[in-house]
């Protein structure tokens, strides 16, 4: 298992052999101090590959107008050391809210938003000041694939979701712009490697913001195919956390309240594994910021009671969900506590 | 109609304020419940701002203007950045805006879920935001950057 995450300016990983009782002495990514991009939806990413392959992107801001830029650093050495960080992608247009996974061949996909009017596909309202659009690359060893527009317009602030539907068939989820300004979330899920599918409407929230929600979706795709999403809206038809599944061949399903929306409940994370499927979130009762959690067992037609896996009473993280062939853990950073790997119970 | 054209005048004629004339005072538990109830049985509206909001920033001399044009208007702005800025920084950002008419106040370090619960437990830090409370009445919520028409029209309202 491995951790990434920013401190004083610098991106550092760490190993743990034994799911997270100690960590190897963490490595320090960044060669330097950089201004990294710490907004509330903004994560680095990490992935491990075999034969001691590790990739980590991150984004760091370019000025004070909250335009990024995407870095990839890589290690051969099973994450000892780091080669110094360089662009995702070139030019000088913002770039943010990277995501990198590893597709069932092990092969390293990223995606990220990026403002940049010279990409094909790219839709520009004036030189130089395109909207942000669904950027996507694969990352193999000899380097990168040139960058491709998937979808576009996206919320430019809001993070995006990723899973694999199989080999070379990314799914992204991330909050699109409809008209009107109607920051609706989607899915584009891949035909193949280079063949972004359509653009899927998850649901008609139509929630419309002159503003930026900070909030982008969660999605775990299952094995039979399933793609799962959870989102938060702040209008429109509805106000709070919702879920819904698109069962291979089917559309989208009516959306499904997620928790109280009078507890500030946010911030959904999804996992699913064979048949069964986790969504956590966070809620406040008042004192506590609490991880609910609740669980499928039949690829979201039916879901358990939710439950509380874990408080803390002051500043947390979002939180992660994470799991192996037999354990689903909960990952998460709190003020007070620190960093905990949270086993759940298998059972409930 | 004079009289407020004088005002005006007045204030208008006023010094630029330096950074260290506005008083930041330290909003935390029980601050909302205080603060609504030292303002109660006169419209105030209450602006929700922060230094690392991007369009707060953006917005915040419309608030000065507006605390310029209509001094029959009672202006608290609170700074809720989840987690505190610098005092000497808020301030900056409050003189440059043209904001130092207003009252001021910011969060004060204490675990911002339970601030943001106090004062709707809906609210997940989201900013802007700005509450309007009448002088009897349900206060009304602006979640967002303002349409300063609307906030117009409502001051009208009160005055009426």
């Amino acid at each position: 298992m491995w951790l990434a995450w920013y401190a004083s300016g610098h991106l550092s990983v760490a190993r743990s052999a034994d799911k997270g009782a100690t960590f190897d002495a963490p490595v320090q990514v960044t060669p330097r101090p950089a201004r990294l991009d710490l907004g509330a939806d903004s994560r680095p990413q990490i992935a491990i590959g075999a034969d001691g392959r590790v990739t980590v992107a991150y984004a760091i801001l370019r000025d004070d107008r909250y335009n990024g830029q995407v870095l990839v650093a890589r290690s051969s050495d099973g994450g000892r050391h780091f080669s110094d960080p360089v662009p995702i992608a070139p030019g000088t247009a913002s770039q943010r809210f990277q995501v990198l996974g590893l597709d069932p061949d092990g092969h390293v996909f990223a995606a990220w938003q990026d403002r940049r009017d010279d990409i094909p596909g790219h839709t520009s309202k004036a030189p130089g000041h395109a909207d942000a659009a669904l950027v996507f690359a694969w990352l193999d060893a000899k380097g990168a694939a040139p960058a491709r527009v998937a979808a576009g317009t996206t919320c430019e602030c809001c993070r995006l979701g990723l899973a694999f539907a199989g080999p070379g068939r990314p799914v992204v989820a991330f909050r699109n712009i409809y008209p009107g300004n109607i920051r609706d979330h989607a899915v584009v899920a891949f035909q193949d490697r280079d063949a972004p599918g359509p653009l899927a409407r998850i649901s008609e929230d139509m929630w419309a913001l002159e503003g930026c929600p900070h909030q982008g979706p969660a999605l775990a795709v299952s094995a039979a195919g399933t793609i799962h999403a959870a989102w938060f809206s702040g209008g429109g038809t509805r106000m709070g956390l919702f879920a819904a599944r698109r069962v291979a061949g089917g559309g989208f399903s009516d959306p499904m309240p997620v928790g109280d929306p009078g507890r500030q409940t946010s911030r959904a994370e999804l996992l699913a594994r064979g048949t069964d499927v986790w969504l956590a979130w966070k809620s406040f009762d008042g004192e506590r910021m609490e991880i609910r959690l609740m669980r499928s067992r039949d690829d979201g037609a039916t879901w358990g009671p939710p439950r509380t896996v874990a408080a803390t009473e002051d500043e947390s993280d979002p939180p992660l969900l994470i799991g192996d062939a037999r354990t689903v853990w909960l990952s998460w950073l709190t003020k007070r506590e620190g960093y905990r790997l949270i086993a759940l119970d298998p059972d409930s | 109609m004079m009289r407020r054209t004088v005002l005006a005048a007045a204030v208008a004629l006023q010094p630029a304020p330096g950074l260290g004339q506005t008083t930041l005072r330290d909003f935390g538990r029980g601050s909302w419940a205080a603060l609504l109830a030292a303002k109660a049985g006169r419209p105030a509206i209450f602006h929700f701002w922060g230094l690392t909001c991007a369009p707060c920033l953006a917005e915040l001399p419309e608030w000065g203007r507006l605390t310029r044009e209509r001094p029959d208007a009672t202006l608290v702005a609170i700074a809720a950045d989840p987690a505190p800025q610098p005092r000497a920084r808020l301030a900056g950002a409050i003189a440059k805006a043209g904001l130092d008419l207003a009252e001021h106040w910011t969060f004060d370090g204490t675990f911002s879920a339970r601030l943001y619960f106090e004062v709707d437990p809906a609210w997940r830090g989201e900013l802007p935001r700005t509450t309007l409370v009448p002088a009897a009445g349900a206060p009304e919520h602006v979640l967002g950057t303002a349409d300063f028409n609307r906030i117009r029209a409502w001051l009208d309202r009160q005055r009426a």
